[in-house]
């Protein structure tokens, strides 16, 4: 099977600054891919770039289609939410429902309505009175109503309290997600979709510096909460990463040999916010520790 | 165009109406309350001053006394000066809703929000040049409508006063369905007529960075006054093409009703004096026609498509920055 984005040498120049550096790049259906990436790494160009709402180098193929060329028969397929709150302000619920219903074949007026019938909002609203987090409810159930086989997720709850955020990513994943679709997010709140995604990318300058599953993180990378009279032996042991949390030493090791580690104090898996820092982080971790 | 094309121009022509109703609704409700308030006021102090309304019922006799095509040509007059009103501002209106149509969502950042939809820009710039150029003559054309179908209740109201047949002689000179037909016809001729103006708005509003109305009015007017001096300079003489001048030209000649063939007037009057100018001289589909048979209603045309293809290419790349 095809894969849902397939992406080969993709690069983004802008003047002489580089957004996207030679991206290769395969993502199967049936996943949720976390694209996480500090400020300015690239992130927003790779999303727009699939989106077919930027121009591009390299080969990029969407759902088998080349978003630059083909966008319209593409957005038949893909949905996005590009920001929080871009719904227009002047209209009232009922016209977005309407507009999108008419506007996309793969619109359904009934699944829309059931989301739509747990929240607060009323169809006569207008936008601009909604909350910021009414108005990514009724977007996610704009989204959720089309059935798309590529999801696209840019930064959907900046500025959402924890409630929202909570509630946002349940439904995605219980009632939206299935083994046809592919979600792709980038997001900050990196703690709050660890536990949801099944493949990861970090991005950084423009490259991708980590893609792989969430399986294979678990595998290269241990973290290692180590005994007290145990921290000069294990830093021996070159973890790519320290940290100190309530006076313990928390270690972070690539590709280690899990058995020597073992003897030096706790294993755990990663959280991925911890591995963000490590593997983004502008200082060597042997400084940082110092 | 198949079907699904179709459907999607109207409910994005829809969507503009949504988006605007003060433009498109409220716009020529206010222009014909304020027309009626005009005349009601007008009536109350003329029955203040003349409470046997003997001006009023005196002069409706001797409407009613006068030839038919004398009356074709008084009652029309009154209508299509109505319909002119309409027209004058409905093009203020579509000048302004033209500059933001493609820049509010830019700004708004909602733009994402339609480009999610399987929408393509071609079908985005016709919707919003439909608008402008077919449904807001439309709408325009209901608040003239209503407002004429008041004015001759009034008119009857009065007539019956003056015990005159108000059918034969105020609603069938009026003859409101020719005058609906050939406003609508006229209005869209109009719009054709004025496209290289609508189409530039539209292309301004497709890639100003801020403020494409400033844009749109100060790229031809710094223009225009460069070519008049540069002309001036170096030649001692203004320039036989001026770019502004031609522009104001364009808005000037165009289809409005009541565009009265004063050529014609004085051709005729110089030919016999005894000539008197029927209603045709107003606004006939002869007239409206004759815009159709003209070069630079064609040239106009062609300019328009091209700055429309042009707004549609700033479209696709309106998120790529």
């Amino acid at each position: 099977m095809k894969p849902t984005i397939y992406a080969e040498q993709l690069t983004r120049r802008y003047g002489s600054t580089i957004a996207l550096d030679h991206v290769d790049v395969s993502i199967p259906s049936g996943r949720i891919v976390g694209l996480i990436g500090p400020n300015g790494a690239g992130k927003t160009t790779a999303l727009k770039a699939i989106l077919g709402l930027t121009r591009f180098e390299g080969t990029l193929e969407v759902l088998g289609l080349d978003p630059s060329k083909d966008r319209d028969e593409l957005m038949q397929d893909v949905c996005f939410i590009a920001d929080v709150a871009v719904l227009p302000r002047w209209a009232r619920v009922w016209q977005i429902i309407e507009l999108t219903e008419k506007l996309h074949p793969r619109f359904s007026r009934e699944h829309c309505m059931k989301y739509l019938a747990r929240t607060k909002i009323r169809q006569s609203a207008k936008v601009r009175t909604l909350s910021k987090g009414m108005v990514v409810q009724l977007h996610l159930a704009l989204v959720m109503a089309i059935d798309a086989k590529l999801l696209v997720l840019d930064e959907p709850t900046l500025g959402l309290d924890i409630l929202f955020r909570k509630q946002f990513y349940s439904s995605l994943l219980n009632e939206y997600f299935d083994e046809q679709r592919t979600i792709l997010i980038t997001t900050h709140q990196v703690e709050e979709v660890e536990h949801i995604l099944t493949d990861l990318i970090f991005i950084k300058d423009g490259k991708f510096i980590v893609n792989s599953t969430m399986d294979e993180i678990y595998d290269r990378y241990t973290e290692l909460m180590v005994a007290p009279d145990a921290i000069e032996e294990a830093r021996g042991l070159e973890p790519i990463h320290e940290r100190v949390l309530f006076g313990r030493h928390i270690l972070l090791f690539e590709d280690a040999d899990i058995d020597a580690l073992q003897t030096l104090g706790e294993l755990h898996k990663p959280n991925i916010a911890d591995l963000f820092v490590a593997l983004m982080g502008e200082h060597q971790p042997t400084q940082e520790a110092a | 165009m198949n079907t699904t094309a179709l459907t999607r121009l109207t409910i994005l022509i829809r969507r503009e109406l949504w988006e605007s109703p003060v433009a498109f609704k409220w716009t020529p409700a206010l222009i014909g309350g304020f027309i009626l308030l005009l005349i009601i006021l007008a009536l109350i102090i003329g029955a203040k001053v003349d409470n046997q309304m003997v001006f009023a019922i005196d002069g409706l006799r001797m409407y009613a006394a006068m030839d038919d095509s004398q009356q074709r040509l008084m009652s029309s007059g009154a209508l299509f000066s109505i319909g002119a009103l309409f027209h004058q501002i409905m093009f203020l209106v579509v000048i302004f809703y033209l500059a933001g149509a493609l820049y509010d969502d830019r700004r708004d950042r909602s733009i994402l929000y339609w480009k999610s939809l399987p929408v393509s820009d071609t079908i985005t710039v016709g919707s919003k040049i439909l608008t402008a150029g077919v449904a807001a003559p439309l709408t325009f054309l209901a608040g003239i409508a209503v407002t004429q179908l008041l004015l001759l209740i009034i008119a009857s109201a009065y007539g019956l006063a003056a015990g005159i047949n108000i059918f034969t002689e105020i609603w069938l000179p009026a003859n409101l369905p020719r005058i609906w037909l050939l406003t609508l016809y006229g209005s869209l001729v109009q719009s054709l007529w004025l496209l290289p103006i609508y189409a530039w708005l539209l292309f301004c509003s497709a890639w100003a960075p801020r403020l494409p109305i400033l844009m749109a009015v100060l790229v031809p007017v710094v223009i225009g006054m460069f070519q008049h001096f540069w002309s001036f300079f170096s030649n001692f003489q203004l320039p036989e093409h001026n770019l502004l001048w031609m522009l104001l030209l364009r808005i000037g000649q165009g289809v409005v009703p009541s565009s009265i063939q004063w050529q014609e007037i004085i051709d005729e009057s110089q030919n016999s004096g005894s000539y008197r100018p029927s209603d045709e001289i107003l606004m006939s589909f002869q007239s409206v026609n004759g815009y159709l048979l003209n070069w630079e209603m064609w040239a106009g045309v062609v300019i328009g498509v091209v700055l429309l293809a042009a707004a549609v290419w700033f479209r696709r790349r309106a998120t790529d920055s």
